[in-house]
């Protein structure tokens, strides 16, 4: 009966950081997942998200998590590759061809695989939800080849492989806040940028950039992280509702990422931007080029996870 | 009730003498409990990760270009320069004043050391010349509250770094409105100062003025060398600060040669303790800023100002309005931590451009120092001019109320603020 | 002894500071002479401003320069202010007490998180704390022991200064 399987879930209030502000498609998800939390505990279990970094960057909210200060936060890998350098495997460029690729891959045994290693380190993943395929946008020329990187000052994340990517193109990869590239690029301190194009247009990133090259360089998946300390609290129940609305909340970020990027896209031409792709044989230069970078990083990787992604990537392609 | 402890646990361990940081870590304890998460890993993790932030480091570089500027003599060369130009007019030792209250706001980031400076040298000359001394130390004090409106500016930095705004676009933002201030301490003093019998100094030949000149030519370059290099893309603010620093030791030890090679270690620090001071108070308040965001008192604040949310100017004029009474009590450091992380979801739902807002609430919270009870500038004054603080007020208010309505002019008139932006970033 | 300690950590404070202009500098001029950069430097000179900031904290409350109101402490009478710095001291001695053992708590995370790109652990940009809570609160705890014996100066029972600017110097016009 509904009234006694209710009686095990408590009134709770799940506070979930976010960098990115409520517009993005991480809110469609998060009130998703919420609705469904509130209508399964019949309105006990509530997730209350935080905009715009107002809990601190993912870094800093990643910690407040693993020591459950916090009990959730959207982030990206990067805050975990220092801990868990597996995890670095996707900030490896032109890893995932298409969103389907990264799906399966995410939502199968490798996904699983990363997500049993975060209980060592204080954290739960609830599922993979997803920034998304990654573009280079900059104020100089169209990029078009490999030589067109060349000499150009990209601001990149704060991220050793993403660094190392557009150095060995050529670039010159400048660190910076995400709050000063808006200024950085208007000003021209830096020429560039590259983000998925919901990040590019919500950052209004077209009034100050030219050319918009749709890269695919990397795509980049989000962790629905969860404190371990406050999760051994939970009953198995409310994991279980947990986990399920994670799910629940996944299919529909997904979903309007993806169709907001198609509009994004439309957009940022409209704005003026000039759109160009690089030919599959030029890609194929780049992507040579870039073959360095799997090497020199696959030490810190591990073979475990490299085998288990590129074995998964195989079976999907090979069908 | 969360307001209340607060704002209790805050006043009453700065009272008692409280270093401000640690009366804010009080706070921090009062707001875990009273939220029911009692947690030290909250104090110790914020702590730290508020002052692990790259924009932050502006804050020595700016700190040490001040350090190696002064010790090069510069406030003595500015103040030079204008007397040479307007010490024989009326009036002309408060427009000198002036003058260098301005130029110095665009090369430090410190309303108290800059009123300080300029006080130090300026008013035992106008003591002397017969002018009235409370209200030359009012006008000085209300000149050094230009400093953190005009770049570079510790006050910008630390609003955009916790409300994630450009610091580039504050800083651009910043130089008309203080430039403002300047010019309506200028009209006041015409106004107040207009029947003062004083004596009036010689003029000075043009050989004198450009000595001058050429002594003060390298110091007024900087301000010009920084915003040019944020407008035209050269630097970030933080690389504007090394920069700033870098050009400060080049000209002190080479050009002006009056810094010497031995003292550089103390300046550098000089620098950094007082770079420790402020960042330690930042950190310290960026916890309970932390707190508050999980509070439930933004929710609180909002449903007070809702009333207000129809327009646009008249919630700017509430939350002015609010941030003045507040700055009466507290100092700019607590008044910006505090405040920022409840107004900001505001104003961003509201719809202001939080770059304006940033330069209207930084302005404010300077006016802050010099309204009474507590004001920061008031006890360097009191000080400096040796009177005490009712006769100073005396002297100040209408140089205060000059810069409360240039404030609120930026209120109704918000494109003052926007226009001259607009066209310094394209 | 407490000279030798505060010279010591005046000369550390300069360095950092020489340290994080010259990184920082160096990336502008290697930027637009080289048009490259030297990855580190963002991430190592915020490890050198945050010790920065936090052993300069300690410094700062032996010479008293950490900011604060002096104003209502100032009218008191000796008696008055014993009993405000007491109470002033005890709560910083507990503050002290929790950071340290937040730090303690949170150690095992700081130790095991590797800065993304120096791979420094954690543990040493976030375990600055121990220091500044030792520091701080044997500070407090020798004042407090100085209050309980009376053997406390006048001056040393004001703590703070309202001045934000550094104390005007020598050198300065
Ligand atoms: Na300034
Ligand atoms: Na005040």
């Amino acid at each position: 009966a509904p009234a006694q399987s209710q009686a095990q879930f408590q009134d709770r209030v799940f506070r979930v950081s976010n960098g990115v502000s409520k517009e993005h498609p991480m809110g469609n998800g998060l009130a998703a997942m919420g609705a469904c939390t509130l209508e399964r505990t019949g309105g006990k279990m509530r997730i209350q998200p935080y905009w715009d970094g107002a809990l601190g960057n993912d870094l800093t909210a990643t910690q407040s998590v693993r020591s459950g200060t916090l009990e959730m936060v959207l982030t990206s890998t990067a805050p975990l590759t220092a801990i868990i350098p597996s995890l670095g495997v996707f900030d490896l460029p032109f890893l995932f061809d298409n969103e389907e690729e990264a799906d399966k891959v995410l939502d199968g045994k490798a996904g699983d695989w990363f997500a049993a290693k975060l209980p060592a380190v204080g954290a739960v993943n609830l599922a993979w939800w997803e920034n998304g395929f990654r573009h280079t946008t900059n104020s100089r020329h169209p990029i078009t080849k490999l030589e067109d990187f060349q000499g150009v000052k990209m601001r990149v994340m704060q991220n050793t492989i993403f660094i190392d990517t557009f150095k060995e193109l050529g670039s010159n990869a400048v660190p910076m806040a995400f709050s000063e590239i808006y200024s950085a690029l208007e000003t021209k301190t830096v020429d560039g940028q590259e983000n998925p194009y919901n990040n590019i247009e919500n950052m209004k990133f077209y009034e100050v950039q030219k050319y918009l090259t749709l890269s695919k360089h990397a795509y980049s998946p989000t962790l629905v992280l969860f404190s371990k300390r406050v999760w051994d609290t939970l009953s198995a129940g409310e994991q279980t509702v947990l986990k399920e609305c994670a799910a629940v909340g996944r299919a529909e970020q997904r979903k309007v990422n993806r169709e907001k990027s198609k509009v994004s896209l439309a957009n940022l031409k409209a704005n003026g931007m000039t759109v160009n792709e690089i030919a599959p044989a030029e890609l194929d230069r780049i992507r040579g080029k870039l073959a360095v970078i799997y090497d020199r990083h696959s030490a810190t990787i591990g073979k475990e996870a490299l085998d288990l992604v590129f074995g998964e990537l195989k079976a999907i392609r090979g069908k | 009730m969360t307001v209340a402890l607060f704002t209790a646990a805050l006043l009453g361990s700065m009272a008692i003498g409280m270093p401000i940081a640690f009366a804010l870590l009080v706070c921090a304890v009062v707001l875990m409990v009273a939220g029911g998460q009692t947690d030290t890993t909250i104090l110790s993790q914020k702590l730290v990760e508020g002052a692990d932030s790259f924009p932050l480091l502006a804050i020595p570089f700016f700190m040490l270009a001040g350090e190696l500027m002064n010790a090069g003599g510069i406030s003595r060369r500015i103040v030079l320069f204008a007397l040479t130009f307007v010490g024989h007019i009326r009036g002309g030792l408060g427009l000198v004043a002036i003058f260098a209250s301005v130029v110095m706001a665009a090369i430090s980031g410190s309303a108290a050391a800059d009123a300080a400076a300029i006080g130090a040298l300026l008013i035992p000359m106008m003591r002397q010349a017969g002018y009235d001394v409370p209200r030359a130390a009012g006008l000085i004090a209300a000149g050094g509250v230009i400093a953190p409106v005009i770049p570079p500016s510790i006050g910008l930095i630390v609003f955009g770094v916790v409300a994630n705004v450009s610091i580039g676009k504050l800083f651009l933002a910043g130089i008309v409105p203080g430039l403002m201030m300047g010019v309506a301490l200028v009209l006041t003093w015409l106004w107040v100062a207009r029947r003062d019998a004083v004596a009036i100094r010689p003029r000075q030949g043009w050989d004198a003025r450009g000595k001058a000149v050429l002594e003060a030519f390298w110091a007024l370059l900087m301000p010009f060398g920084i915003i040019g290099g944020l407008k035209f893309g050269v630097f970030t603010p933080t690389e504007a600060g090394v920069v700033a620093a870098v050009y400060a030791l080049v000209v002190g030890l080479f050009v002006y040669r009056e810094l010497k090679p031995a003292a550089l270690p103390r300046l550098f620090t000089a620098a950094a303790r007082s770079t420790a001071v402020v960042v330690f108070l930042i950190a310290a308040a960026l916890i309970s800023a932390w707190l508050i965001t999980l509070s439930e008192l933004p929710g609180q604040v909002k449903a007070m100002l809702e009333p207000f949310m129809w327009d646009k100017t008249v919630l700017m004029l509430v939350i002015m309005v609010i941030v003045v009474v507040v700055g009466t009590a507290l100092d700019f450091a607590p008044t910006l931590m505090i405040l920022t992380p409840i107004l900001m979801p505001i104003v961003k739902e509201a719809g202001i451009d939080p770059v304006y807002f940033g330069v209207l609430f930084i302005m404010n919270n300077a006016i802050g120092l010099i309204t009474p009870p507590v004001g920061i500038v008031l006890n360097v004054m009191c000080g400096v001019s040796k009177i005490t603080m009712p006769d100073l007020m005396k002297g100040l208010w209408p140089f205060l109320w000059a810069e409360l309505a240039v404030l609120f002019l930026l209120v109704l008139f918000p494109g003052l603020v926007t226009g001259p932006l607009w066209w310094l970033t394209h | 002894m407490t000279r030798l300690l505060v010279r010591l950590a005046d000369a550390v404070l300069a360095l950092l500071l020489a340290a994080m202009v010259a990184m920082v500098f160096g990336n502008v001029v290697l930027r637009y002479v080289f048009n490259s950069g030297i990855t580190v430097s963002e991430e190592l000179s915020r490890f050198f401003f945050v010790w920065l900031t936090f052993i300069g904290a300690v410094v700062a409350m032996g010479d008293g320069s950490h900011l604060g109101m002096d104003s209502l402490v100032a009218r008191l009478g000796r008696r008055g202010r014993m009993v405000c710095a007491a109470v002033s001291n005890a709560l910083i001695l507990l503050c002290c007490v929790l950071l340290f053992l937040g730090t303690l708590r949170q150690h095992e995370i700081n130790a095991t998180t590797m800065a993304p790109v120096t791979g420094i652990p954690m543990a040493w940009v976030f375990g600055v704390v121990y220091l500044t809570a030792a520091g701080i609160g044997v500070h407090a705890v020798l004042r407090l022991a100085r209050i309980a014996t009376g053997t406390i100066r006048d001056d040393e029972l004001i703590e703070v200064r309202e001045d934000e600017a550094p104390v005007l110097r020598e050198d300065r016009p």
